[in-house]
This record gives C-alpha cells, sequence and structure tokens, in this order.
C-alpha cells in the first residue's frame, strides 16, 4: 500500500526563467517510507473517564501536533521536538497534511514565535514568565530552553518561567513522552512531580472534569503538576499544571497555580484554546491572570473568526460534525470584537491580525519565497477564505514590555 | 445492456469498476482523444463546467441540474480529480459518457490532470486505497496526457431562446430553474456590433475572394432585421462570436488559438511554457503581465484579453481553475469568465457553484463568419495589427445563462464510506 515516496509537487517543476524571479527549492518531504494514514486516526490517551467532549477538544491537540509534525518534516519549520508528540502510523510513518493546512501551520507558528520574541527580548535580564494554556503538546518550551532548536536564537532563554497548563490526562502523557525521551535528556532536568493543595469552587478531584453540580462551595483540592529545568540554562524552569481551566473559572478562592508569579512579566497564550470554553468561562480564565498577575501582563489569542459568512457556516456545521464546538466564536466575530474583548479584559494596547494579513505583512519575500518552494500552494483563493478565518489578537498592560510588531 | 452502460450505471452510483474495465475503457477512450486536435470544436449549444475536484455526489446534481447526458451536450474544463474523496468515480464516469456519447461529451484537461499534482491533492492515493496498487491511477494518468488543451465553442446565439427577451444577455436561474436574476444588452452596443458585423463580412469577402467557401453572401445572411432600428425578436437568433474555452488561461507564449493548435500536447503537464500557462494562468486587475502567486501560470489583466479575442475573433473566454464563491464571475466587459462546478468546495469553502449554458444560433451564420484561427487570422492581414478604436468595439458576446446550484444534500450522498472531514488550523 505504502508508496516509496510521496512525490513533491514542484519536484518536476523547474526554475521558471529569470524574469519569474522564482528559485527552485529542492527541500523535499521526509524520504522513504512515508505513506499517509487518515488524519485523526491517532487512538491518544484519553482516559475512559474522561467526557466524550473533552476528549474531542483534546483530540484537536492531536490534530495539531500532527500538523506541526507534517509542516516540519516538509521545511516549514524547524522543530527537532515535533516527532516527540506524533505516535507513528502504522507503517511509522505519520500524516502528512495537505500545503493549504502547512502554511497555516507555519504562519501561525510564526506569528507567535514572533511575538514570544518580542517578549523575551524586552524582558531581557529579567525574570519572566510564559503562561500556555491547552499548552498539550506544544514544543515551544522545549524550543526555547535549547540552543540547536530556534533558528533565531543563540543560546536558550535565561530566567523564565514556563507554565504549560493542560487536561490532567494530557499532563500525565507529556510528563510519559518526556520521561522516555533520550533525546530530551539534554534539555530537560529529569521531571518532577509534585502535587499541590488548590482551592477552586467546584470539583472534586483534579483528575475529573468538573461535575455539572451547582454547588457553589469552595472545596479544597488538587492540582498535580510536575517541575523541570532547563539543563542548559538552569534558571529557567518548566512547570506542567494538570488543570480543567474550567477550574479557574470558578471565581473567588481560587488560590491560583503553584510557582505562579504575579510580579514578574508575565505572557499569557491561548493557542486555539479558549475558544473551546464557554464565553462566561474563557473570560473568567483571563480574568483570573489579570488578577494573578499584579501589572505586566501580556496575552496573545490564536481563534477563529468570522462565522457569518459561507466559509463561516460552513466551519461551524464541519466542526460540529467533529463533536467540537468554539462558544466564543459565537461573541467574538469579528477582529474587531476580539479587540474590544482583550480592551474590556483591561489591555492597554491592543493589535490583531488574520493570518492572512500575517502571511502578507510578516513573512518577508525571501521567506515567502522559500516557503512557497516546499510545496507549491495551488489555489490562493482558499489560502484568503481559510486563513481570513483565523486571527491573532494580542495585547499588554504595564510599563516593562510591549508587544508592538 | 453493454458493458459500457454497465460500467455507466454502475458509477452512476458512485461505485468503482473493475480495474481490467478501466483498463479497457482508458484504452477506447484514447482511441478516440488521439484524434483530437489540441483545440476541440464544439457546436452551440454547449453547456460549460468548471472544476469538479471529485466531489461525486455533487457532478450528479450537477446533471440534475444542467440535464442528463445526451440529453445535454457538456465541455467540461478540467480539474476533474483531486481534492474530493470520490475523484476516480468522478473522472471514469465523464470518461465512460464520453466514449459512450463522444459527441455529448467534451472534456479538456485541467492543471490537476497531472501526475504530479495528483500525487499531492489526493487522486493518486485514492487509487491505492480503492484498488491497493497504483495500476488504475497509471491508466488514467495516460489518458490525461491526450485531453485536449481546450475548445471553441461555434454558432452560439446572442439571444436566449425564447420565451427569453431577446434584448437579455445574461440570466442566471437556479437549481430550481427559477430565474434569479437576467441583464439586457447595452441596446447600443447591439447596433454598434451589427455594423461591426457587416463590415467584417465585407473584409472576409474581400480577403477571401466571395462565394466558394462562405456558402452564401453576406449580403443574405445578415443579422436577421439589421438594416432595420432594432433586431428582430423572432425565433432566429444572431450569430455571436466564438468561445475559447480553456482550464486556465492565456500565456505570453501564445497570441493565437493557432499556436495552441501547434503544440506538442501528449505529454506530462510541464512546469513551464504556454501549455502550463494555459492550465495554471489566472485572470487579474493588472495591466499586461505578471507573476502568478500559484508558482505556475502567469497573472493577465484586462488589455491582454481583449487583445487576444479581438485578434482571434473571440467574443468570450469561458475559463475555471479558481473558487469564486458565487460559482461564476465575469471580467473585463463579461470578455472572460470564471465558471466554478464544485460547490462547498473541499467540503469546506461555502461557495455555491454554477455552469454556464450557450444556445444554438439558428441563422447559419456564426461558424461560417467566426472560423477563428481556422484561417486567414494570422497571416498577417488587416488584422496584424490592432488601432485602439478597434479594442474599443469588442464582439457581441453570447447570451448566457448561469445555472447555480449548491452542494447536494447529505443524505443525498448514499453510503460514504467516511463522513468527509475538512480540516481546519485548530
Amino acid at each position: 500500500m505504502s508508496k516509496p515516496t510521496i512525490p513533491n509537487l514542484l519536484s518536476l517543476r523547474g526554475t521558471r526563467g529569470g524574469e519569474r524571479g522564482r528559485g527552485r527549492s529542492r527541500v523535499r518531504g521526509r524520504g522513504g517510507g512515508a505513506s499517509r494514514v487518515a488524519p485523526g486516526t491517532e487512538p491518544g490517551d484519553a482516559s475512559s473517564h474522561t467526557l466524550a467532549h473533552d476528549a474531542t477538544i483534546q483530540g484537536t491537540d492531536t490534530d495539531a501536533a500532527v500538523s506541526r509534525l507534517s509542516a516540519v518534516h516538509l521545511g516549514y519549520l524547524q522543530d527537532p521536538f515535533a516527532n516527540l508528540f506524533v505516535q507513528p502510523g502504522p507503517s511509522g510513518s505519520s500524516a502528512r497534511r495537505l500545503p493549504i493546512i502547512n502554511r497555516g501551520t507555519y504562519t501561525r507558528t510564526t506569528a507567535i514565535d514572533k511575538l514570544v520574541d518580542i517578549f523575551l527580548s524586552q524582558t531581557e535580564g529579567q525574570e519572566r514568565q510564559i503562561i500556555s494554556l491547552g499548552a498539550g503538546t506544544d514544543t515551544r518550551s522545549l524550543r526555547l530552553f535549547s540552543v540547536s532548536t530556534s533558528s533565531r536564537q543563540q543560546q536558550p532563554v535565561q530566567n523564565l518561567t514556563y507554565h504549560e497548563i493542560d487536561f490532567p490526562d494530557i499532563r500525565a502523557r507529556k510528563l510519559r513522552i518526556v520521561r522516555g525521551s533520550p533525546q530530551l535528556r539534554n534539555v530537560l532536568s529529569d521531571p518532577v512531580e509534585h502535587t499541590s493543595a488548590a482551592t477552586t469552587q467546584q470539583g472534586n478531584d483534579a483528575t475529573q472534569a468538573p461535575q455539572d453540580n451547582d454547588g457553589g462551595e469552595a472545596v479544597t483540592t488538587t492540582i498535580t503538576y510536575w517541575q523541570s529545568k532547563s539543563i542548559q540554562s538552569p534558571s529557567s524552569q518548566l512547570f506542567f499544571h494538570g488543570l480543567d481551566l474550567r477550574h479557574l473559572a470558578g471565581g473567588k478562592n481560587v488560590s491560583s497555580i503553584p510557582h505562579l508569579r504575579g510580579d514578574v512579566p508575565t505572557l499569557l497564550i491561548s493557542e486555539c484554546c479558549l475558544c473551546y470554553l464557554s464565553t462566561p468561562e474563557a473570560t473568567a480564565v483571563i480574568s483570573h491572570f489579570i488578577t494573578a498577575i499584579s501589572e505586566n501582563l501580556g496575552i496573545i489569542i490564536y481563534e477563529p473568526i468570522k462565522p457569518d459568512d459561507p466559509f463561516g457556516h460552513m466551519m461551524i456545521s464541519n466542526l460540529a460534525a467533529r463533536g467540537i464546538t468554539m462558544p466564543t466564536l459565537d461573541v467574538f466575530r469579528q477582529p474587531a470584537d476580539q479587540e474590544a474583548r482583550l480592551r474590556l479584559a483591561g489591555f492597554a494596547a491592543v493589535r490583531q491580525m488574520t493570518v492572512d494579513d500575517i502571511w502578507e505583512r510578516w513573512i518577508d519575500e525571501n521567506e515567502k519565497e522559500r516557503v512557497d518552494g516546499l510545496e507549491g500552494l495551488d489555489e490562493v483563493e482558499e489560502w484568503k477564505l481559510l486563513a481570513g478565518h483565523y486571527i491573532v489578537a494580542w495585547g499588554w498592560k504595564g510599563d516593562r514590555f510591549n508587544l508592538d510588531a | 445492456m453493454s458493458d459500457l452502460d454497465k460500467a455507466i450505471e454502475t458509477l452512476r452510483n458512485c461505485r468503482p469498476i473493475p480495474e481490467a474495465q478501466v483498463r479497457e475503457i482508458c484504452h477506447k477512450a484514447r482511441e478516440l482523444l488521439i484524434e483530437d486536435g489540441n483545440v476541440v470544436t464544439v457546436s452551440a449549444p454547449v453547456t460549460i463546467c468548471g472544476d469538479i475536484h471529485g466531489q461525486f455526489h455533487d457532478l450528479m446534481e450537477l446533471f440534475r441540474v444542467g440535464g442528463q447526458v445526451p440529453d445535454t451536450n457538456y465541455l467540461f474544463m478540467g480539474d476533474f480529480v483531486d481534492r474530493g474523496f470520490y475523484s476516480l468515480e468522478s473522472f471514469l464516469l465523464l470518461l465512460c459518457l464520453k466514449v459512450r456519447y463522444p459527441d455529448r461529451m467534451t472534456l479538456i484537461r485541467g492543471n490537476h490532470e497531472s501526475r504530479q499534482i495528483t500525487t499531492v491533492y489526493g487522486f493518486y492515493d485514492e487509487c491505492l486505497r480503492k484498488y491497493g496498487s497504483a495500476n488504475v491511477w497509471r491508466y488514467c494518468c495516460d489518458i490525461f496526457d491526450y485531453l485536449a488543451l481546450g475548445a471553441i465553442v461555434l454558432g452560439a446565439s446572442y439571444t436566449l431562446p425564447p420565451p427569453a427577451s431577446p434584448d437579455i444577455e445574461l440570466e442566471v436561474r437556479n437549481a430550481n430553474n427559477s430565474i434569479m436574476s437576467n441583464f439586457q444588452r447595452h441596446p447600443n452596443s447591439i447596433n454598434k456590433i451589427k455594423e461591426q458585423d457587416q463590415s467584417r463580412q465585407d473584409e472576409m469577402m474581400a480577403t477571401n475572394g466571395a462565394g466558394e467557401g462562405s456558402g452564401s453572401s453576406p449580403g443574405k445572411t445578415g443579422p436577421p432585421g439589421s438594416g432595420a432600428s432594432g433586431y428582430s425578436s423572432g425565433s432566429v437568433g444572431n450569430p455571436a462570436g466564438a468561445v475559447l474555452c480553456v482550464h486556465g488561461g492565456l500565456s505570453p507564449l501564445i497570441d493565437t488559438v493557432d499556436k495552441i493548435r501547434l503544440l506538442d500536447r501528449k505529454q506530462e503537464v510541464p512546469h513551464e511554457g504556454a501549455m502550463c500557462d494555459l492550465l495554471w494562468s489566472d485572470p487579474d486587475e493588472i495591466d499586461g503581465w505578471g507573476l502568478s502567486p500559484r508558482g505556475a501560470g502567469f497573472l493577465f489583466g484586462a488589455d491582454i484579453v481583449k487583445v487576444f479575442n479581438h485578434r482571434n475573433d473571440l467574443s468570450l473566454i469561458a475559463r475555471a481553475h479558481q473558487l469564486v464563491m458565487e460559482g461564476f464571475k465575469e471580467m473585463f466587459d463579461a470578455s472572460i469568465v470564471t465558471v466554478w462546478s464544485a460547490p462547498n468546495y473541499c467540503y469546506r469553502c461555502g461557495n455555491v457553484a454554477a455552469i454556464l449554458e450557450l444556445f444554438e444560433d439558428n441563422s447559419g451564420l456564426g461558424i461560417l463568419s467566426r472560423s477563428n484561427g481556422d484561417a486567414n487570422r494570422s497571416d498577417g492581414g488587416p488584422r496584424g495589427v490592432l488601432m485602439e478604436n478597434e479594442l474599443a468595439a469588442p464582439h457581441l458576446g453570447p447570451a448566457r445563462r448561469y445555472r447555480v446550484f449548491q452542494a447536494a444534500p447529505q443524505d443525498s450522498r448514499g453510503m460514504p464510506a467516511k463522513k468527509p472531514v475538512a480540516d481546519y488550523f485548530l
């Protein structure tokens, strides 16, 4: 069944005439043995007690991990850790995404990397924090903590505390992967697990999703987390907290996340995460961090927009068919709504760009040519449609840094 | 029932046919296609369709809306395969219909009818999945190499059939055959064109010599009512200029239709050059030629289209290749139109689809007066140099009826192996 290689769209396309100005790229997909497996077939690790919907949402993380690996294999992105979080397909290979998806993965990752870089360079020499919501299998912390990984980066990031937050099951799974990976022995110290008492408004065991009761009583529960240091830059630490974000939306009496500091410049990242919560929950999660971080806080939100046009209608119905709903999309429908959302939350400066805009304006011509040369994207209209329905909105407050890009 | 009819029946039910039969049908199709020139001639009436992309159930909807073969004469402008889940059934059905009703089905090549592209965008994988080997994919790719690069539609009327008012130039109907909108032809342009028509015929007479080959004298075959202040509203239509159908668009290397005829088409779509451009280029709001963001083919502006149409006695270029949310899009004073026939493209885009109907001109003028490219066009005759005032008077385009339709309802899809899942940036 498997073909020897996936031929590259451009592999037989030669250099155009000089006047075309398009260099040929010979970067190829992964060589032998690569064959496609159906997207989303990865079994994942969802435990039987996880609610079906949560499992579906967690599945989007698998989706993202597979997409990232596809983009890495084809040369869009550099990420030596992308392969850690994707289970190989039946023939030892992983899924290859269509060019349009690869370009989307590339553009969104590049955009968030750029904003993170700005944050890190402006807070150089200080202690600072990044909080990644629904971090799942994200590799950004690993890339920041090691030298060889980020092309822009001369050395591992100093003085950074990186908090990743995701469902308890995901926490456990990532821990197993981190512990089992020889590749990470030179990146992270052996993770240490802790259990911390935390107070949430409802719920019982932090390993379970909140029960649908109306008990408003504060209940002491536990957050299990693991902690590790960057081996190459011991002043930087990683925490992964197993926590259903909806617990943070409980409001009062939340004693917060272990080792989270309120007094250092902090960047909060939601890469397609808060959109899966109800709007009040999503708003409450942001409020939680606005309250917890005294002053200097930035935020980056990546999620879909524009549910009202034909493409948007179809997106909602297609995702619903997969069991995915994005409640906040009903409220933050347009770019301006996302801006208003961040202003209302208390961010003094707010910016936003669609993924389409980011591709046009943030990717320079040489890089565009390089990326275009990897596979060839045959349909520009389709790209504009799809990429125009995703937004990166960001904002900041305080005077220790700004995220002007 | 012949084997071919059985195959058509099987494919109509969206079921693959045995590999041996694919081979046989491809062999027959090859015998037919090898006889075709690079630019095939099609007589109106004809229904022109754009990209299908393996959306089999939507192709069935297209036939429901546009009429079944052989009742309706179809011209498909390529991109039968890739992206959708039923490229195999869609392409083989069209190919079987071509073999069964060769005069009622015209297939020209799209940029996806290519070995390279189908390995990236799905057709190759689909064949492997459905047959367990790449043989059927190879048979199909071999046929792709024989598909024509373009078609010329002759004898299209510039009026819609009655009961439509004869001054209606463009009509849009929905899938239930209800008129959604229509547009009248500008009266001035009609009279102007009639004058132009007359002078062109005089010119032809002068160039070719009277009589022989032209059948009847232009004086007698002039458009009905051309001497009067208006035009006839009778049942006899009027000839419109020829329509060039091509998947993508024009090429800077091609200034006449004749030059398309000279290409060696029986090969994989090259990565550059005239053949590549015809399948990859797009019209755009620019002057002249521009780089294509697709990385193949070119962008071309209104000036390019107008000069090309004038030089080749074309009134319209019909092409596909670009998703348009409304199903069709006319550009540059209706000198070029994009027809897109894959509704809800990739099960994701939410667009409607369209097909374009051109009608038969009954005056007998069309084919004779618009042989476009077959003779005396690129011989350095009076049309060798275009004057600005010539460009200002475009040919009268054919009357056009667009039928717009949506994706087939999910429950009409029978027994899909798997519900289509569209990818998003999650």
